[in-house]
């Protein structure tokens, strides 16, 4: 089986935001191995990534709405014949619809990121582990609407 | 070598916030291999461990400081035979001394933990990377300066 390099964790790393950022039309889902597990945004508490994956799903930006990321300089360990571990920074910047049909902008500048990347037996690189946090509480604007 | 099983990692888990509670500074240092990477809870950029050290030990591990943690469900992921993730909820009760000799006293009720362990050449169980955030903004209080470590 096929090392991983930096540049391989990089890459999906990547891919990951454009997915998450409605640039790139694949299941997020994809990225993730079937047992993987999550802290993310506000949870106390880790989930499946399945059932957070899911969520994300649906609030991708839809038509008239748009989301932004950056991704900071990413680290990589590689830590076995199988296994990265990706820690990085990042801001996001995304749009939800409130209840009222409104929009509101919520920005998230000091993003950091753990994504733990395994190599499954058909070759691909998927996440088996991530935690999402900000070093400061995402800032939220309504845009009208 | 053997398979890691998810109570060494749990029991890894466990010595790591003894280790903190009880200033055992050489000891909780050791937890860390030397190219260990770290996020902290309040920093936004990722350091080595090895600075992240230096920090805590000025700050939590001090007399005047305090810490107790009482800890979630350990979620253990094994990735093979040396590397193992840990990731679990926890409650964190502080009283940390800045550089500046001032008292800060936090409490973090929803702490969230991610520490990736791998063994070392001689087969112990290290971090080398950790994830510490939380949930909820940090309640911090400056305490005054003759005001004792809160005790649990």
């Amino acid at each position: 089986m096929k090392k991983i390099s930096s540049e391989d964790v990089s890459k999906e790393v990547h891919r990951f935001w454009a997915i998450l950022s409605g640039n790139l039309q694949v299941k997020l889902e994809e990225m993730y191995a079937p047992t993987a597990i999550v802290f993310t945004g506000k949870a106390k508490r880790s989930e499946s990534a399945k059932l957070m994956a899911a969520r994300r799903s649906r609030h991708r930006p839809g038509p008239g709405l748009s989301s932004r990321a950056e991704v900071g300089s990413i680290d990589v360990q590689i830590v076995g014949q199988d296994v990265a571990i990706a820690a990085y920074t990042y801001s996001f910047n995304t749009q939800k619809i409130l209840a009222n049909g409104g929009k509101v902008q919520i920005n998230t500048s000091f993003g950091r990121a753990t994504q733990i990347f395994q190599r499954g037996e058909d070759g691909a690189l998927r996440i088996v582990h991530e935690h999402l946090s900000a070093a400061a509480p995402p800032a939220t604007e309504k845009t009208g609407g | 070598m053997s398979n890691i099983s998810s109570d060494d990692v749990r029991a890894e888990v466990k010595k790591f916030w003894d280790f903190l509670s009880r200033k055992l500074k050489s000891q909780f240092a050791e937890m860390y291999l030397s190219s260990a990477s770290v996020f902290a809870a309040d920093a936004r950029r990722m350091e080595p461990a090895r600075l992240m050290l230096v920090r805590r030990e000025r700050e939590l591990l001090g007399p005047a400081s305090f810490v107790a943690t009482k800890l979630g469900s350990i979620d253990v992921q094994a990735l093979g035979a040396d590397l193992a993730i840990a990731s679990y909820p926890f409650h964190l009760s502080i009283t940390r001394t800045r550089a500046n000799g001032k008292r800060y006293q936090s409490e973090v009720p929803h702490g969230r933990a991610t520490q990736v362990f791998q063994r070392d050449e001689k087969g112990v169980l290290r971090i080398i990377h950790e994830h510490m955030s939380s949930a909820e903004a940090v309640a911090t209080k400056e305490l005054p300066p003759t005001d004792p470590p809160k005790q649990a």
